[in-house]
């Protein structure tokens, strides 16, 4: 990953290969966190995407500025600017949502997914690339979140999006929801499972 | 001059203008989300005083209910008489109970609250037939980690509890979410407020009140302290240095 020979490999090989949380296992906290149904999952990636975009793409575009004895910093105060905005905007249009997040929106602050980026791609490279990373990046975040949440809401409460698909016991159905994919051991197991299969695939391929 | 960005001069202007380029973001959005977050908190409180009131709405219709059922009144607690004042809609507690000059402190602060506003905004719910039904006042106190803020609804006869209900609290997430959950606020229903003799008597009680107990509610085992602090604030606002003076004024108005 250290030298990106094409834009798109920019964009795919953290989808993948090199997937932030399976690969990396970076910003594992949240995912565990808020995975437990697909519309906080949803939302937690828009978020983390929206951040990531526009940190990787404002620390680019100053990069040559960025004094080395206080990068961190800089990419800190980037950061946690972008995060206390997207914090204000969701507890405006979503504020039941927000609540359910609670403290995992700002921690989007401390996700090193955010924080690797930012040192690792955007302080090197120029801000179309940087901006291509940080969708990359986003969407593998999103697709382990997002998939990590199918499982957990479909087995654990037999819905998706809220939405229910298998009938309960409860309202007269078949299923039993299994409570343990709610809780957030399950994404443990789930996770850990992702990345055992993505593994496989990686080393078959070569 | 050159700009040289490792030099101690360059650092601290880069740092300078970062500070004030991402304050000014921040300020920004803020100053946009302003007026919609007023409206938010408005139809907040409307919705969680109907709640308290045990009066049935929906997000369509919640506003139009409150403005034909409810009147909000501010109560000065040491006169025990309304305040008039405009929009006390929009009357904020908070900066009130914090600001030196509209609070002091309680002799006796059992609830923890440190401070408490001298004016309280409460709401009177009437019937269709404009009848008193209830009196939904605020409750707040300290409960293991935070301040816990709720509604507490009495019926005309000032002491019977119609419904409570709880819209902020920092408690253990899993272990005290019982506060706001409608089958334990239900369980406040029906009891009395004040003993024979005229004092606070309504307890959460450890382990299950006994079947029959006007003043007592079921705690909850591992949320005991939550419950303490709730039946605490509910002693505090009741008491001498809460609405006692003004339940006793409010009484007498309303026999007419």
């Amino acid at each position: 990953m250290s030298n990106p020979t094409s834009t798109k490999a920019i964009l795919s090989t953290p989808i993948f290969a090199n997937n932030p949380v399976a690969m990396q296992v970076l910003g594992v906290c949240s995912a565990l966190a808020v995975s437990n149904s697909m519309q906080t999952a949803l939302v937690m990636t828009l978020a983390v995407t929206f951040v990531l975009v526009f940190s990787n793409l404002i620390i680019s575009t100053i990069r040559h500025f960025i004094p080395n004895s206080v990068r961190i910093i800089a990419q800190m105060t980037v950061i946690a600017s972008l995060v206390i905005i997207v914090d204000m905007v969701l507890q405006d249009v979503a504020y039941e949502l927000s609540k359910q997040l609670s403290v995992f929106v700002s921690l989007i602050i401390t996700n090193c997914i955010i924080m690797g980026r930012a040192e690792a791609f955007a302080m090197k490279y120029p801000p179309h690339l940087a901006l291509v990373d940080a969708v990359g990046n986003s969407l593998g975040y999103g697709v382990i979140l997002l998939g990590v949440a199918f499982v957990r809401e479909l087995f654990g409460r037999g819905s998706l999006f809220g939405h229910e698909i298998f009938t309960t016991v409860a309202n007269g159905g078949w299923y039993l929801p299994n409570e343990m994919f709610t809780l957030p051991p399950s994404a443990f197991f789930l996770i850990g499972v992702m990345i055992w299969a993505i593994n496989v695939i990686q080393r078959k391929r070569g | 001059m050159a700009f040289k960005k490792d030099s101690v001069m360059g650092t601290m202007v880069f740092i300078i203008i970062l500070s004030l380029v991402c304050s000014f973001m921040i300020t920004g959005t803020a100053e946009i989300l302003k007026e919609r977050k007023l409206v938010k908190k408005r139809d907040e409180v409307q919705q969680f005083v109907l709640k308290a009131a045990s009066i049935d709405y929906d997000t369509s219709n919640f506003r139009e209910i409150f403005s034909n059922r409810v009147t909000p009144r501010l109560v000065n607690l040491e006169s025990g008489e309304f305040v008039e004042q405009e929009n006390i809609l929009d009357f904020d507690e908070r900066m009130a109970a914090i600001n030196p000059e509209t609070s002091s402190k309680p002799k006796k602060d059992i609830a923890k609250i440190k401070t408490r506003a001298d004016n309280i905004r409460m709401f009177e719910v009437r019937d269709e037939n404009g009848q008193l039904s209830s009196l939904v006042m605020p409750v707040y106190g300290k409960g293991l980690w935070s301040m816990i803020y709720g509604y507490l609804a009495v019926e005309p006869d000032l002491n019977t509890i119609n419904n409570i209900v709880f819209y902020e609290h920092g408690e253990t997430p899993g272990i005290a979410d019982f506060v706001t959950e409608p089958e334990w606020n239900a369980l406040w229903k029906g009891k009395q407020l004040f003993d024979d003799k005229g004092n606070v008597a309504i307890k959460v009680v450890k382990g299950g009140a006994k079947a029959g107990d006007i003043h007592g509610v079921d705690g909850v085992s591992g949320a005991t302290r939550t419950g303490l602090g709730i039946q605490k604030a509910v002693v505090f606002w009741f008491g001498a240095e809460g609405y006692q003076t003004f339940l006793t004024h409010y009484a007498k108005a309303e026999v007419k």
